[in-house]
Order: C-alpha cells, then sequence, then structure tokens
C-alpha cells in the first residue's frame, strides 16, 4: 500500500478548497436549475403554445444528449460564438441548464398531478387565477414533486464530478491530481468515492426525513 | 369406514394476538365432498389454507396419508418444523383452487397447466403439453389452450386453474371460495367441473357460499363459526330440522346463495 | 478533413457507444436481476451485500466508479483493456439501478400468483426465475428502458478512460480540426437519435410483451 495518511494532511488546504467548489457549484447548480425548471416548466403550462412547444423541444434535446457533450460544447465551442466562460463558470452553467431540464419535467408532472376538482373547487369559491396558483396549486404541487425533485438534486451532486473533465477544480480533480502525482491513484479514488457515498446517503437520508415531516401536507392535500 | 385422507387434530392457528382457529379436529373422508361454511371471519379459509400450509398453524398437527404436514408432533406435545422439501413432498398430495384463480399473467393456458409438469416433474415439453391438454380438455377449455388468463373470462380461468391443479395428479383438491370473485352467470360452468370431478371419486374440500352446491354435492358439511367447529356431519343432519340456531341465523343471510331450497 | 470523412469517423466512434453500451446494458440487467433477488432474501448473508452493492453504486459518481476500476483493475493483476474496464464500470452500476428497479417490480408481483407456484411444487429457485422474475420485469419494463437510456447517455463518461467511442473521437477530432462547435454539436445529435432508436426499441418490446391485453 503506497497510501499515506500524510498525504491527506499535507493537502488538506487544497482538498478542502476541492470540496468547497463540489458543494457550493452543486447548491448553486441545483437553485438555479430549480429556478430555470420552474420557470420553464410554468411557461409550458401557462404561456403561448409557441413558447411552450420550444421549450419542450429544447427540454427533450438535453434530456436526449450525455452531460459530458453539452459542457464540451459550451467550454470548447462557447468560444466559437463569442462565449469565452473559463472553467467554474462554464461547469456552473452547463449545471444549471443540464438539471433546469430534468427540474421542468419534474414540476410539468406536479403540474398535472395536481386533481382538477382542486382548482374548481377554489374556483367555485371565487379564488381568482393568482390566488389559485399561490394558494392551491403550488402548495399541492411542491408536496407531489418532493421525493423526485430530491432525488433529482441527488443525482446533481453525482454529476457535479464530470466538471472535472473541463478542469473545474473541484474535488475529484483535485484528488485525482494527488493520487497520480503520488502514485496512489487506486487508494486515494477510493477514499473519494466512500466520500461521494458517505454524501449521496446522506442526503437521502435528509431528503427522506424531510419527506416524512411535510407527509401530513400530503395527506390532507390528497 | 376407510382411513381418513386428511386427520386435523387439536389446530389452533393466531394472527398476531388475534386466535383465528381455536382448536379443530376434523376428519376428511376419502373419495368424498367435505364442505366448510361458516360466516365470514369464521376461520373456514384459513382452516383450508392451513390445509395446503400455506399457514402455519400455532399448534395441534394435520396428517395427509398419516404424513405429518409442515411439523412433525414430538410424544410430548412440542413440535419441530420440518425442512421445505419434506413440506413440498407431502404438499405433492394437494392440489389447491384459489379464489382469485392466481393463473400466471405471463403463461397461456397451457402453459400455465404444464408449468410444473415441466420445471418440477422435468417431462419433455411434449409430453407436458400432452398432459396438460388432457387436463384442459376435461375442463372443457381445450380450444382455449393458447389464450393468456387476460382474454379468458373468470369463469374460464378458474377452469383453466382447476385442470393446472389435476394435472398434478394430487389425490386431495382444496377449493378456496372458488366461485366467490365470479358474476353471478359465471358460476355454473365452475360447479360443474366440480360436480364431475366429485362423481369421478376426487377427494375434496370446498370452503364455498354455495350453500345449494354444499347441500347437493357435499356428503360431510362441517359449520365453523368464530374458530370453532359447530357442526359436523351429512347435509341432512347438518341441515335437517331442528336446526341448530347459529346456522339457522347464517343460513337467513344466504337465502339468495340457493339455501333457500333447504327452509 | 472534408466532412464525409468527419461523419465516417463520427460513426465509427458511435458503433463502439452502442456497442459498449448495449453490452453493458445486457450484462447490467442480468447482474441486476441476482442483486433483486438478494435485495430480497431473507438471509442476511445475501441480503446486506445486495443493499450494500446498490447503495454503492448508486452513491458514487459513474465517473469516479470508472476511473476507480480502470486503475484498481490492473493494479490487482487482472489485466483489461480500457474498453473491458469501460464495460466493467457500466455494467456495475447500471446493475444497481436495474436491481432497484426490479426490486419494486418483485415486491408488487401479487402473493396469490407465488401461493399456486408454490402448490405447483415449484422451489424458491424455480419461483423466482419462472414466475416472478418475468412479471417483474414487465411491471418495471419502463423504468428498465428509461435507465438504459440513462447509461447510453453516461457511456460518455467512458471517454475519460481512453475508450474512442463518439464523445472521445469528436474530442480528438475537435481538437485537429478546431471545428468544435460543428462537432460536438453533430455528436448530440447522434447521441439523440441513438437515443430515439433505444426507446423506439423499448416502446416495441412493451407492445410486444402483453400477454393477450389489448
Amino acid at each position: 500500500m503506497r497510501f499515506d495518511p500524510a498525504l491527506i494532511i499535507h493537502h488538506l488546504p487544497s482538498i478542502l478548497s476541492g470540496l468547497s467548489i463540489t458543494i457550493l457549484t452543486w447548491l448553486i447548480g441545483t437553485i438555479g436549475a430549480v429556478l430555470v425548471g420552474f420557470v420553464i416548466a410554468s411557461a409550458r403550462r401557462f404561456g403561448p403554445r409557441p413558447l411552450g412547444m420550444a421549450l419542450g423541444a429544447i427540454v427533450e434535446v438535453i434530456r436526449g444528449t450525455p452531460f459530458l457533450i453539452q459542457l464540451f460544447l459550451l467550454y470548447f465551442g462557447g468560444p466559437y460564438i463569442g462565449l469565452f466562460l473559463d472553467p467554474l463558470p462554464a461547469g456552473l452553467l452547463g449545471l444549471t441548464v443540464y438539471g433546469s431540464a430534468y427540474f421542468s419535467e419534474i414540476f410539468r408532472g406536479g403540474f398535472e398531478a395536481v386533481p382538477v376538482g382542486h382548482i374548481e373547487a377554489a374556483e367555485c369559491v371565487g379564488l381568482n387565477r393568482l390566488q389559485i396558483v399561490k394558494r392551491i396549486l403550488l402548495p399541492e404541487m411542491s408536496m407531489l414533486v418532493l421525493p423526485s425533485a430530491v432525488n433529482m438534486a441527488i443525482l446533481l451532486i453525482k454529476e457535479t464530478a464530470v466538471l472535472s473533465i473541463i478542469t473545474v477544480p473541484e474535488l475529484t480533480m483535485i484528488v485525482s491530481a494527488i493520487g497520480s502525482e503520488y502514485y496512489a491513484f487506486v487508494e486515494s479514488l477510493f477514499l473519494l468515492a466512500l466520500f461521494y457515498w458517505a454524501l449521496v446517503e446522506l442526503c437521502g437520508f435528509l431528503g427522506r426525513k424531510a419527506e416524512a415531516k411535510l407527509s401530513h401536507f400530503r395527506l390532507s392535500a390528497s | 369406514m376407510s382411513h381418513p385422507a386428511v386427520t386435523i387434530r387439536g389446530l389452533h392457528k393466531s394472527f398476531g394476538a388475534v386466535e383465528v382457529l381455536r382448536g379443530i379436529d376434523l376428519d376428511i373422508p376419502r373419495a368424498q365432498v367435505t364442505c366448510l361454511i361458516g360466516p365470514s371471519g369464521s376461520g373456514k379459509s384459513t382452516l383450508l389454507r392451513c390445509m395446503a400450509f400455506l399457514e402455519e398453524t400455532s399448534s395441534g398437527s394435520i396428517l395427509i396419508d398419516d404424513a405429518p404436514l409442515g411439523f412433525r408432533t414430538h410424544a410430548d406435545g412440542s413440535r419441530t418444523r420440518l425442512p421445505a422439501a419434506d413440506i413440498r413432498t407431502a404438499r405433492r398430495k394437494i392440489g389447491m383452487v384459489f379464489q382469485q384463480f392466481n393463473l400466471w399473467p405471463h403463461m397461456t393456458a397451457l402453459g400455465n397447466v404444464s408449468e410444473a409438469l415441466k420445471t418440477v416433474q422435468k417431462l419433455g415439453r411434449r409430453e407436458a403439453e400432452d398432459r396438460a391438454m388432457v387436463q384442459l380438455k376435461k375442463v372443457g377449455l381445450a380450444e382455449r389452450a393458447d389464450h393468456f388468463p387476460s382474454q379468458l373470462s373468470g369463469g374460464q380461468q378458474q377452469r383453466v386453474a382447476i385442470a393446472r391443479a389435476l394435472a398434478l395428479e394430487p389425490e386431495i383438491m382444496l377449493f378456496d371460495e372458488p366461485t366467490s370473485s365470479l358474476d353471478p352467470e359465471l358460476t355454473g360452468e365452475v360447479l360443474n367441473v366440480m360436480r364431475a370431478l366429485a362423481d369421478d371419486g376426487m377427494t375434496m374440500v370446498v370452503v364455498s357460499h354455495e350453500i345449494g352446491f354444499s347441500a347437493s354435492v357435499g356428503q360431510k358439511i362441517a359449520f365453523l363459526d368464530q374458530g370453532q367447529l359447530l357442526l359436523t356431519g351429512t347435509p341432512t343432519e347438518v341441515f335437517g330440522k331442528p336446526r341448530h340456531p347459529r346456522l339457522d341465523q347464517f343460513l337467513e343471510t344466504y337465502l339468495d346463495r340457493g339455501a333457500a331450497m333447504l327452509l | 478533413m472534408n466532412s464525409w470523412k468527419l461523419w465516417m469517423l463520427l460513426l465509427q466512434g458511435a458503433g463502439l457507444t452502442v456497442a459498449v453500451s448495449l453490452l453493458s446494458i445486457a450484462i447490467g440487467l442480468a447482474i441486476g436481476a441476482v442483486i433483486s433477488a438478494g435485495m430480497l432474501s431473507s438471509k442476511q448473508v445475501f441480503a446486506v451485500p445486495s443493499r450494500l452493492f446498490v447503495s454503492f453504486f448508486r452513491g458514487v459518481p459513474l465517473l469516479v466508479q470508472l476511473l476507480l476500476i480502470y486503475n484498481l483493475l490492473p493494479a490487482i493483476g487482472i489485466n483489461v483493456s480500457s474498453v473491458g474496464a469501460a464495460i466493467t464500470g457500466l455494467s456495475l452500476c447500471t446493475a444497481a439501478y436495474q436491481a432497484e428497479n426490479l426490486r419494486g417490480g418483485l415486491m408488487s408481483v401479487p402473493k396469490g400468483l407465488i401461493e399456486a407456484a408454490e402448490m405447483a411444487g415449484l422451489n424458491a429457485t424455480q419461483q423466482f426465475r419462472r414466475i416472478r422474475l418475468p412479471i417483474a420485469f414487465r411491471l418495471t419494463l419502463p423504468a428498465i428502458i428509461n435507465e438504459a437510456i440513462m447509461i447510453l447517455k453516461a457511456s460518455s463518461l467512458v471517454s475519460v478512460v481512453g475508450v474512442v467511442e463518439l464523445t472521445r473521437m469528436t474530442q480528438d477530432l475537435s481538437a485537429s480540426t478546431y471545428r468544435p462547435l460543428e462537432l460536438f454539436a453533430m455528436a448530440g445529435v447522434i447521441y439523440f437519435i441513438i437515443n430515439w432508436g433505444l426507446s423506439f426499441i423499448g416502446s416495441y418490446t412493451e407492445n410486444a410483451i402483453r400477454w393477450g391485453r389489448p
């Protein structure tokens, strides 16, 4: 075993910086993806038909192609149309665009899953359109989509590792650089895998807890 | 009287804190039709499922042809569970027909009937299917052999299920409310198949709400109430007057099921 | 390089993408079926490792898995080509997802169908192979196809372990021709078409396996 624990201590600052970039890109990318995804889903539901169809086609293309290809297109192809981006902003933008397509589908499903009767009941008691969206549609929908949204957010943790390929200095890139420098590739990658595993399991655990806590809302909503 | 096909002694069965069977002693006579009747929740289906070892009994014993089913009872009354292979051997004598038919949806009628012949008895495909066809003919469904369960009516599905059980040449056939999930106009075809089977001398145990069938085809009637055997005997003994007040009460709720002829 | 030659090279890469993906999908399904049985086993010796397998391969980024396997196999004395390492990694990862899919399907097979198999004398293995698994497979087919499409897209990551499939080919070509915009767009179109083909096969299969239902 070539792996020396002192390596970790020695490289702690760069490992921590990689970790913080992983967490930050994930958080910013996920929040961005949720917001953009919600706008797309709303535009497809409430906006004019041609806009909805165009957005639907874009979502299909993003969901139908690999994330890595999208990143390469943005990072290597971007400069040819005047879009010069450093790795980190390119990665963030890519993650947001990629995630937003999936989140928009989750929200679209959520909109459709709210029973028409609930909307009709709100109309009957005299709520206007904005009130219906704010007081009925959104609260009900957010309960319905929570499990799949949590799932998608967890998926995006793992996608941040892909950003290392366009040299975003996140955890995977830092750790594999250390590993190759000291010929301790297997050991350091194994530690890296364990770290992601723990992070994903932790987020899954917290997500399930949040769902359980909110489940009484869902019961009263249905 | 010849040796009973099934001997049940001191049978208890609990689901958690609820005791469903509370000390059942019953003999199932050979080559006769025994009907288990009683109000819902009386434990009659559970008793039948115990005879197939689909439910594990809490205490007591069941002997199939003198061979213990599921548990071996020692002299001191304690029991040890028999290995799965022994349970399969004991079950080989038993055929079971379920309320919900339980036909495998991914196999045709012929596939359902020939499956165990192929996988358990290791017969060649040809021979297994030939033997399966014989059984399908017996229940009048030879021309539906290639149909999937979803393409058959409920009555036809149940007849395929009977053929599936018969293909393994059991000595005892158990029927768990075989007509209860059928539309009323489809019960006749299933009851007719069962009647023909009884005429052939098959040992049968039938849990049914068809009181008319029980009274006319059954040779032994067992009336269960709240987990206990209240009455056993021939139809004349059980249904004849004067009648046990609990049975009277029960029959009154079944006037529309052919019980009218008994009143 | 003229564009006809570029297309040919891209299609060559696409061929490898399809081959690697289809093999991984098939191997992953087979492993996934075994793992799903393990997850539902009442014996902890089978259940615990199966659950750990699923949790690990679903919890670690595929890229990290691929790098790990690519470096681990030679380190423990198994010499495989980069294609072999790629197929190993993709298969194990997709097996975890398919196992989870099939587990859900296996749990929703009606209990009565198992009882009928039990009464027909089928032993536990026969019950699983002949009754539970085929029904679970059909029940979860949409999710299984979905995962197959996911793994096809994820196969682009094997470019980092030196497999010259569609993504790596595109990278190499764009480095030599300085036309990344067109090339990656072309690659995207090819991936999209392969995906479309895969979902077509998926819905064809769904339609073909109907067991008599209209």
